[in-house]
């Protein structure tokens, strides 16, 4: 653990963060009014809570996307190795792929990635 | 100052557990989950085990916080506060946290931890690589490609009881 990077690297953030709210906090002219405490949304008043019941839909959308981002996690430790383990390593990814790839064709096949 | 590092992060999970407990607002509860889990990966990587930090943060905070949030969503009660608990409730709550907390302080309080002069086990992503994708002995080619054909199954089930009508 390098300790003295990690503190350059905090200072760096505080400084470089820190800096920018300070000095437009000093420098911008303040005429404050209702209006501007508005949220922006295109222009129109805006209406009801933020936080909205989502569509159903999404829910499969974001199980295909965990079951991806598990894959993804077993291909950092391949891509690592790849040169140095060659064409064994190439076709052991290959099959991973082929299999999961099946699963693609088949959402696609079963219409689940098309939006309703 | 590793021990320094060590307190802000034990901090920063205590302080984000307890407000995921008790916060009111459920999509709040989440996100205070998800700061949680960043800063659990925050300890591997001080124990540099890279590649456990790397899957904490895309599975854990990237995966199942998202998956949490949709399920949120999709309810129709997100803007509603959570009632407020009975004292009953909490009392027993407080109980059981302290009977184990009590269990696991025991535990290791009474467990002699050794200096092992043995060689540690390398946990760099190119020792796990190479081990993974080996085929000869001690390799562990097919749980690998077993764990894409797990996946494939997952997705499966995911798309019939979701499309079921």
């Amino acid at each position: 653990m390098h300790s003295e990077g990690l503190i350059l690297f905090f200072l760096a953030g505080i400084v470089m963060v820190g800096m920018g709210v300070l000095l437009s906090s000093l420098l911008s002219p303040k005429k404050q009014n209702d209006v501007k405490e508005e949220a922006f949304e295109c222009g129109i008043p805006t209406e009801g809570p933020s936080w909205l019941q989502f569509k159903v839909g999404y829910y499969l959308f974001a199980i295909l996307f965990l079951i991806f981002d598990v894959e993804t996690v077993f291909i950092f430790p391949w891509a690592t190795v790849m040169k140095e383990m060659g064409m064994v390593a190439f076709i052991e990814i290959l099959i991973f792929f082929v299999i999961l790839g099946l699963g693609l064709i088949y959402a696609w096949k079963k219409d689940a990635l098309k939006w309703e | 100052m590793e021990t320094t590092i060590f307190y802000i992060i034990s901090a920063i999970i205590l302080v984000f557990s307890v407000l995921t407990v008790t916060t009111t607002k459920i999509l709040r509860a989440a996100v205070y989950l998800l700061f949680t889990l960043v800063a659990t990966a925050a300890f591997y990587f001080m124990m540099e085990y890279n590649f456990l930090a790397a899957v904490q943060l895309t599975v854990y905070a990237g995966g199942i916080v998202v998956l949490i949030i949709f399920s949120i969503l999709l309810t129709h009660q997100i803007n509603l506060d959570l009632k407020k608990i009975n004292s009953i409730k909490k009392i027993t709550s407080g109980l059981v946290s302290l009977f184990g907390f009590i269990l696991i302080g025991n535990i290791i309080y009474t467990h002699t931890f050794k200096a092992t002069s043995s060689v540690i086990a390398d946990t760099s992503v190119n020792e796990i690589g190479r081990t993974l994708l080996n085929y000869g002995d001690g390799g562990y080619i097919l749980p690998f490609e077993v764990i894409s054909v797990l996946l494939l199954a997952a997705m499966i089930g995911a798309i019939i009881i979701a499309k079921k009508k």
